[in-house]
């Protein structure tokens, strides 16, 4: 069980995003895919969901190739694979319960459990995910655009991982949180991957975080891959982004970090 | 001259088939999804709501311009008995869909590329895809249906409020009576007539439809990126239904001298 990226490339235009990206990740691992904005670390994510098609190579989730997969082979990984968007993304015009609940109304969900989730049931898996993100369920019935930023940000990792999923990937999570929030979600990555062996892709421009939750990270930098590996592999690693991630994160110089 | 002429037939075939194919998407997505009519009728009410008060306006005062025209006219030939006749056959079959779907195009076609192109830059869409729910189905396909639907229901109702503003004026600035003036409505306005007006309605509908969906869901590049889906599915909505016009025009004379 894993998710694999094989010598993927993308280009939007003239400009090329991913070259030659390859790196997987095994069940119940935290990988952290670091770089600087526009490197194209997002669009790994969106790779992985199908919602981007690679110019050239593949990627396998569970042993089947999402490039190749048909509209219900996509929904059936899509149903493995919870996204937490750089956006909170939240359908304006439904309430937070409506909004968490999305996806446990899905046909998918239901092949799932071998039958449609009740409402009762619904409510109460709701109200836990609430709770995980430090959520009451007075919010339940309240619009996105009531809720702060960082609310907004809460309910949609709720939202993603109301139905279980075996994947997590999240685009920029703690940004605009606030520090506590952002220990709640660290914690909340490491504890699921502890606990029910969820696999997670982490896209952040974050090293403290990385540092502090993941087992393996991917720096990229210029559509290429710079550095990728354990923890102790990327630190001794000589390339000056890395250095330059490592140094600010961990308050040393250059020299230093060296 | 003709190198940028070039590129904007080359740019504009290019964008019009990427339409093309999403049309024939959500068509397909219509046929395999099982009838769920909460959210149609949902968007049948919020079109029709939205745009009767602009419609029923637009229709007095329609009705009382074209009573105006045709009344100077026909007094020259002493025939002002068909008033009501002229006036509305040409409600019905031209002045009425087009009226309608112009104003559809600036009110629901603009909301509904702004609110979808919204939805597009800040993930929505994605984030519905990824839950495992097709957009198309979830966002689409209610819109297309309930705007083709409204846009019939309009032209009935703008009809008639038009029909009933161009009695008033025909009374009071013509000299003509309520009876008179429908004395010759069935002469010049046939059931055909009235479905040929529909068909022209629901056609500007799915066009008001499709390309306000299309530029919304299909935007990129943030607030900028929406501002342009909704200026964009403005112009295409107008010309495209300027171009159907004409073609459909063409099409239900041809049809109609054919007919006993």
């Amino acid at each position: 069980m894993s998710i694999a990226f094989w010598e993927v490339s993308k280009a939007f235009g003239p400009k090329q995003v991913l070259e030659n990206v390859s790196f997987d990740v095994e069940t119940g691992q935290i990988l952290f895919i670091l770089g600087k904005s526009g490197a194209g670390k997002s669009v790994i994510l969106k790779h992985i969901v199908g919602v981007m098609k690679p110019d050239k190579g593949a990627i396998i989730v569970d042993g089947q190739n999402v490039t190749r997969s048909d509209a219900d082979g996509l929904a059936d990984i899509r149903r493995r694979c919870g996204m937490v968007f750089q956006h909170p993304a939240l359908l304006d015009s439904l309430t937070v319960y409506q909004n968490v609940s999305f996806g446990l109304r899905t046909p998918q969900f239901a092949r799932t459990l071998k039958r449609p989730m009740t409402e009762a049931e619904m409510r109460v898996r709701v109200i836990e995910k609430l709770a995980l993100v430090h959520l009451d369920a007075d919010v339940l019935d309240r619009l996105p655009q009531e809720l702060s930023y960082g609310m907004q940000k809460r309910v949609s990792l709720a939202r993603t991982i109301a139905p279980e999923p075996r994947y997590l990937l999240f685009d920029e999570p703690t940004t605009g949180l606030d520090p506590i929030t952002t220990r709640a979600v660290n914690d909340l990555i490491s504890e699921l991957s502890r606990k029910l062996k969820v696999t997670s892709i982490v896209v952040s421009h974050d090293m403290a975080s990385a540092l502090e939750v993941a087992n393996r990270i991917l720096v990229l930098d210029q559509a290429k891959v710079l550095a990728w590996g354990t923890i102790d592999e990327v630190k001794r690693c000589d390339e000056p982004l890395v250095r330059d991630f490592l140094s600010e994160t961990l308050g040393l110089s250059l020299a230093e970090a060296r | 001259m003709i190198g940028a002429l070039g590129g904007f037939f080359h740019g504009f075939l290019g964008e019009f088939g990427r339409y093309c194919l999403f049309t024939a998407e959500v068509a397909r997505t219509i046929r395999r999804t099982r009838g769920n009519l909460k959210p149609i009728l949902d968007q049948i009410s919020q079109v029709s709501l939205r745009s009767l008060p602009t419609v029923a306006f637009a229709g007095v005062f329609v009705g009382a311009i074209l009573v105006l025209q045709f009344y100077d006219m026909l007094r020259q030939y002493d025939a002002q008995i068909f008033l009501g006749g002229l006036n509305t056959s040409a409600v019905v079959r031209e002045v009425g869909p087009l009226i309608i779907s112009f104003l559809l195009a600036g009110k629901i076609g603009a909301y509904s590329a702004a609110e979808l192109g919204t939805m597009r830059v800040t993930e929505q869409i994605d984030a519905i895809e990824c839950l495992g729910t097709n957009p198309i189905q979830y966002l689409i396909v209610p819109r297309f249906i309930g705007i083709v639907i409204s846009s019939m229901l309009l032209l009935v109702l703008g009809l008639m409020i038009s029909v009933l503003g161009s009695m008033v004026v025909a009374e009071f600035a013509c000299g003509l009576n309520f009876l008179q003036y429908l004395s010759t409505v069935p002469r010049f306005t046939s059931v055909g007539t009235l479905g040929a007006g529909l068909l022209k309605s629901g056609v500007y509908g799915l066009i008001v439809a499709s390309v306000s969906c299309f530029y919304g869901y299909t935007a990129t590049g943030g607030a900028r990126g929406v501002g342009r889906a909704v200026t964009l599915a403005a112009i295409y909505t107008n010309l495209y239904i300027l171009a159907a016009n004409f073609a459909m025009s063409s099409i239900l004379d041809n049809l109609g001298k054919l007919l006993p």
